[in-house]
This record gives C-alpha cells, sequence and structure tokens, in this order.
C-alpha cells in the first residue's frame, strides 16, 4: 500500500527518458506512432461526430461523410433542446448533489480519519474492521433496502434521497487515515503541548499536509457523484428532481429515429464537465491513480 | 471516568460519520438480509419465509441466466480491460510526441458518464443505421446489421466494445502510475548489458507491474460483475432476455415487478461473491507485499 504519482513532476525523468529513445529501434518507433495515432482517432471519433451531429439540422442525413463537411450548420437543436427540456436544471441539480456530497464526504473522512490514525482509543479495531466490511458491500445490493427506508421517510424523489446514502463512504475515510498515518506523530504531540486543540490539529495542520490526498478524494467523489445513475434513476421521477444521468435517458426516450437531439443533450451536459477536465487534467488523471491505487 | 474524559474526543470526532455510516451502510445490509426472507403482499403486509426466496432463485431459470451471463460478461471483459489499458499505458508511456493528449484521448470517455457513453453509442450503433454501419457501407460492406439486438453474439460485442471504450483509460492511469514508479536505472543498467526495448519490456516491465496488475485484475472483476449501466441503456437486457446481468435482473424483480423478496434475495447472493472476491484479493495483495 503506497501512494503513487501519476505524472512526473520532476524534469530528470524526461531526460532519462530521451535517452532511451535513442536506444528505440526505428521499427519500434514507427509502429509505436501508428499505433497510438490510429488508437487515438478510434477513441475521439464518436464523440466528435456526436459534437458534428449536434450542428446538423433535424433530420438530415448525418451518416453521409461528405455531408459532414458541407453546411447546413445550425445552433437550431441546442435552441429546441434548452426550450424543451430542463437540461440546465438537470445540470444545476447534478453539480449541486456532486458539490454537497465531495464537502460532506471530505469534512465527514477528514473528522473520522484522524483519532482513528493518530489516537489508540477502546473499540479502534472494531471501527477499522466496519470500514474495511462496508468497502466491499455493492451500492448495487442496498438498492431495495434504500428504496423502502427513504419511502418511509417520505423522501424518495427528493435531494436527500440523492446525497445521503453517497456521503458517509468508507473508502474516504480509510485513505485519508492511511495519509495521516505518514504525518509524524510528534508534530501533533507538539502542538498538542502548546495547548493547541484538537479541531485546530485537525483543520490547521493535518489538512493542509494532507491536500494531495483530499484533491484526489475530492476529485473521485465529484465525479462519481456527478456520474451516479442506478440510485437516482430508481428514487427520481419528477423531471425537475432529475440529475443529468438520469435525465439524459428520459430525454432520449422521445427521439428514436432521431440523432441530432440526443447528441445535443450529450453535448450540453458534457461541456462543463469537458472544460473542468482540460483545465484540471493532470490532477483529475493523477487523482484517480491515487485514488485507485490507494 | 478518566479514561472516558481521554477518550471522549476521539469518539466525538467519529460520531458524525458512524452515525451516518450505520444509518446508511450497516442498516441497509441488515434489513436487505431481513427483507431476503420476507415474502411482501399488495397492501403492504409481509411475511416470514425463510429461505423460500433463495431457493425462488435457484429455480428461476431467468435468475441463473442471468449470473451465467454476467459470468460470460466478467470472463471476456476482465482480460481486455487489463491487456488493452496496459498496452494503452505502455503506449502513452513511451518516449514518443504527444504522449499527453494520447493519454487525454484515452482517458476522456471516462469522465463522460454512463447516460451519455450509451446514447453515443446508440447512434453509433444506431438500429437505424448508426457510424459504424456507415464506415462498414464505405468499405464495401453493403449490410445493415442491427448490432444491439440482431443476435446474442452481436449484443455482447456491442456491450463488451463499448465497455473497453469507456473504462479502459481508468485501468490506463493505474497502468500508468505503476510504470513511473520503475527505477530507471534497472532500464540504462539493462541498455549497458545491450538489452533490446522487448527485451527490457519482458524482463523489467511486466514483472514491475505484478502487484498493480492483482490490483487491476480484481477492481475490474468487481466492476464486471456490477455491469448494469451501459447494458440497460444499450440492449435493454435483449436481444430476448440475452444480455440480462445480475444487477438488471435485481432492477427488473424489485422496480418493475415490485417482488423485493426475491429482489433482495438476488443481491445478498451478489454480495456473497464479490465478498469472497474481496476476501480473495485481500489474500493476493499481502503475499505479494
Amino acid at each position: 500500500m503506497q501512494v503513487r504519482e501519476a505524472m512526473p513532476t520532476s524534469p530528470a525523468p524526461v531526460s532519462a527518458r530521451a535517452d532511451s529513445a535513442l536506444r528505440m529501434g526505428r521499427l519500434t518507433r514507427v509502429l509505436l506512432y501508428l499505433v497510438a495515432i490510429v488508437l487515438s482517432i478510434l477513441w475521439v471519433v464518436p464523440s466528435l461526430w456526436i459534437l458534428l451531429v449536434s450542428f446538423k439540422p433535424q433530420g438530415s442525413n448525418v451518416l453521409n461523410v461528405a455531408s459532414w463537411f458541407q453546411a447546413p450548420y445550425s445552433v437550431g437543436n441546442y435552441v429546441y433542446a434548452f426550450t424543451h427540456a430542463p437540461i440546465l436544471l438537470w445540470l444545476l441539480n447534478s453539480f449541486l448533489v456532486a458539490l454537497i456530497v465531495t464537502v460532506l464526504v471530505l469534512l465527514l473522512s477528514v473528522l473520522c480519519a484522524f483519532p482513528i490514525s493518530q489516537n489508540r482509543f477502546p473499540g479502534r479495531g472494531l471501527v477499522v474492521f466496519l470500514l474495511a466490511l462496508g468497502l466491499m458491500v455493492p451500492g448495487e445490493a442496498l438498492l431495495i433496502p434504500f428504496y423502502l427506508l427513504f419511502r418511509s421517510l417520505h423522501m424518495l424523489d427528493g435531494y436527500g434521497a440523492l446525497i445521503l446514502p453517497s456521503i458517509a463512504v468508507p473508502f474516504g475515510v480509510l485513505l485519508v487515515k492511511q495519509f495521516f498515518d505518514g504525518l509524524s506523530r510528534e508534530y501533533f504531540e507538539a502542538a498538542r503541548m502548546d495547548g493547541c486543540g484538537v479541531l485546530r490539529m485537525i483543520f490547521m495542520i493535518a489538512v493542509p499536509l494532507a491536500r494531495p490526498a483530499l484533491a484526489a478524494l475530492a476529485i473521485f467523489t465529484f465525479l462519481g457523484s456527478w456520474n451516479n445513475f442506478l440510485w437516482p434513476y430508481i428514487s427520481i421521477t419528477s423531471p425537475n428532481v432529475m440529475t443529468v444521468p438520469v435525465g439524459i435517458p428520459f430525454f432520449n426516450s422521445s427521439y428514436h429515429t432521431d440523432y441530432t437531439l440526443p447528441a445535443t443533450a450529450d453535448v450540453i451536459v458534457s461541456i462543463p464537465v469537458f472544460i473542468v477536465y482540460v483545465l484540471f487534467q493532470r490532477h483529475i488523471i493523477r487523482g484517480f491513480a491515487f485514488s485507485g491505487l490507494k | 471516568m478518566v479514561g472516558v474524559r481521554k477518550y471522549m474526543p476521539s469518539y466525538l470526532l467519529m460520531l458524525p460519520f458512524l452515525i451516518l455510516y450505520l444509518l446508511f451502510t450497516f442498516y441497509p445490509i441488515v434489513r436487505g438480509f431481513i427483507i431476503s426472507l420476507q415474502k411482501f403482499y399488495v397492501l403492504g403486509t409481509k411475511e416470514f419465509v425463510g429461505l423460500a426466496n433463495y431457493n425462488y432463485l435457484l429455480h428461476d431459470s431467468t435468475f441463473l441466466s442471468s449470473v451465467w451471463h454476467t459470468v460470460i460478461f466478467v470472463v471476456f471483459s476482465v482480460p481486455l480491460l487489463v491487456i488493452i489499458p496496459f498496452c494503452l499505458a505502455l503506449i502513452v508511456n513511451a518516449p514518443i510526441k504527444g504522449r499527453k493528449i494520447y493519454q487525454a484521448v484515452f482517458f476522456l470517455p471516462m469522465i463522460l458518464g454512463v447516460s451519455v457513453v450509451s446514447s453515443v453509442w446508440s447512434a453509433m450503433l444506431g438500429n437505424y443505421g448508426g457510424l459504424v454501419d456507415a464506415v462498414l457501407n464505405a468499405i464495401g460492406i453493403h449490410q445493415e446489421i442491427n448490432w444491439t439486438a440482431q443476435s446474442t453474439q452481436l449484443a455482447w460485442i456491442s456491450v463488451l466494445a463499448v465497455t473497453v471504450w469507456w473504462t479502459a483509460g481508468f485501468n490506463m492511469v493505474l497502468y500508468l502510475a505503476a510504470l513511473q514508479d520503475i527505477p530507471k536505472e534497472l532500464y540504462e543498467a539493462a541498455s549497458l548489458d545491450g538489452a533490446s526495448g522487448w527485451a527490457k519490456t519482458c524482463f523489467i516491465t511486466l514483472p514491475s507491474v505484478k502487484r498493480v496488475t492483482i490490483l487491476v485484475v480484481f477492481l475490474q472483476f468487481i466492476a464486471s460483475f456490477n455491469v448494469f449501466g451501459q447494458i440497460f441503456l444499450l440492449t435493454g437486457g435483449g436481444p430476448a432476455g440475452a444480455t440480462t446481468t445480475i444487477v438488471s435482473y435485481i432492477y427488473e424483480k424489485s422496480f418493475s415487478e415490485f417482488l423485493f423478496g426475491p429482489g433482495a434475495a438476488a443481491s445478498y447472493i451478489l454480495f456473497f461473491i464479490l465478498l469472497i472476491v474481496s476476501l480473495i484479493q485481500l489474500r493476493l495483495m499481502s503475499k505479494t507485499e
């Protein structure tokens, strides 16, 4: 169990790479470029095609390659999608739910992980065991109890149902705990001697030091919530409370033979995540690697 | 009393998490098990029926075939989603121009989410002629193929292709992190000894990624076992139920037919299988420590 970084931060490995590059055979090199470029094209074509289709008027033949690069183009689909479905509301719901879930997961994980990592108290072993056990429970197995619980609380089809099941995740506590374990105990002992309260210790010392782990957890949690499908699909039925993953199939179900409007909805809901991805690509990929490797 | 006062801050800090954890993880686990032993009636009354729901599942051909379909998906998707991401990681880790761009492109579908991915691929594979058919037409294969509904094999191939396109980037990133952890000195020493690039790959790279491979295999195993969204949205479990998996079965039983008892029992069987898999993983991981 070791924390690794997805990308080199110092320039040193680059020169080492350039060095070994010289020793790579020419044929291997050509093959590598060929494979990389062909695969990249294969990977990017579906997204690019959908982007193009979204700018084609409804009913146009989007399968004809020649027509891709010819007028007519139009933004009519975008106008139609925005005026005929609450797509902006779905985006806002997804964003708010993901934001609240992320903030709560970080807060709860930090508060719970700190004493487990730094203190010894009766029942500590039991708590760690319960957390490890919870790690093995697939969310898919809890759908029925969740459904009955939220139904009896009269909280189905609301934000509570979207947020509450996702905030107490053992994964977050264990990830943060592992990072806290790496911090020197003397640090906190010294702070305690100086009369520093435990909350100040957590938020002034531990949290700033744990920034890489918390950033990784935040990215992982936010995207997890943003893409959560099955439980929101079961619990949410009102179009106004829907998140993006539930809204998209709901929207698409009215357009079976037309590709342009579903494509437009896909593009609209992907633009925010895409911008965030482009801006923070390095951090996002590193965050995923960090969280995956624990 | 001194002890209580000493430990109090620790307990208080953990309290908010633990309350929510008990309420939204442990209570549902226990409640789920109780439900799996009950029969629900339309009017809301329920009755204890012992293991009858489990017995029902063992004799329900739809459930048995959903288990079989899940196993098929796991058997095909796990190797694909280990080998392809490893190759992608090798490519983006190689000293070639634009490797950051290739990496971004391979990872991109991961951020899109299952609904957008399924929507994109419904158009790609479309029932009324998608882009894939159009490309096949252009290279001389003039046949209209209904990828997601025409035959069992084609439906599975579609689901596998979409899953690989969607999630390969995640495993690639895990491999990439492991590759960049290999000490460069190993490669330099091997080069001095005259080792070729392929020899270095076989004798340095492959042994070095053994641990991360165990991790990727198990993460993928669990993800594949829980497969639902892309199947539900692309094939709807069809043609004729041929792509119904365990989670689709749980969904159908519980939220279409509202038979909570058998649904909860199926959930518990899924939970139990994944628990065993996780325990095996922990054993293997601690052995390679």
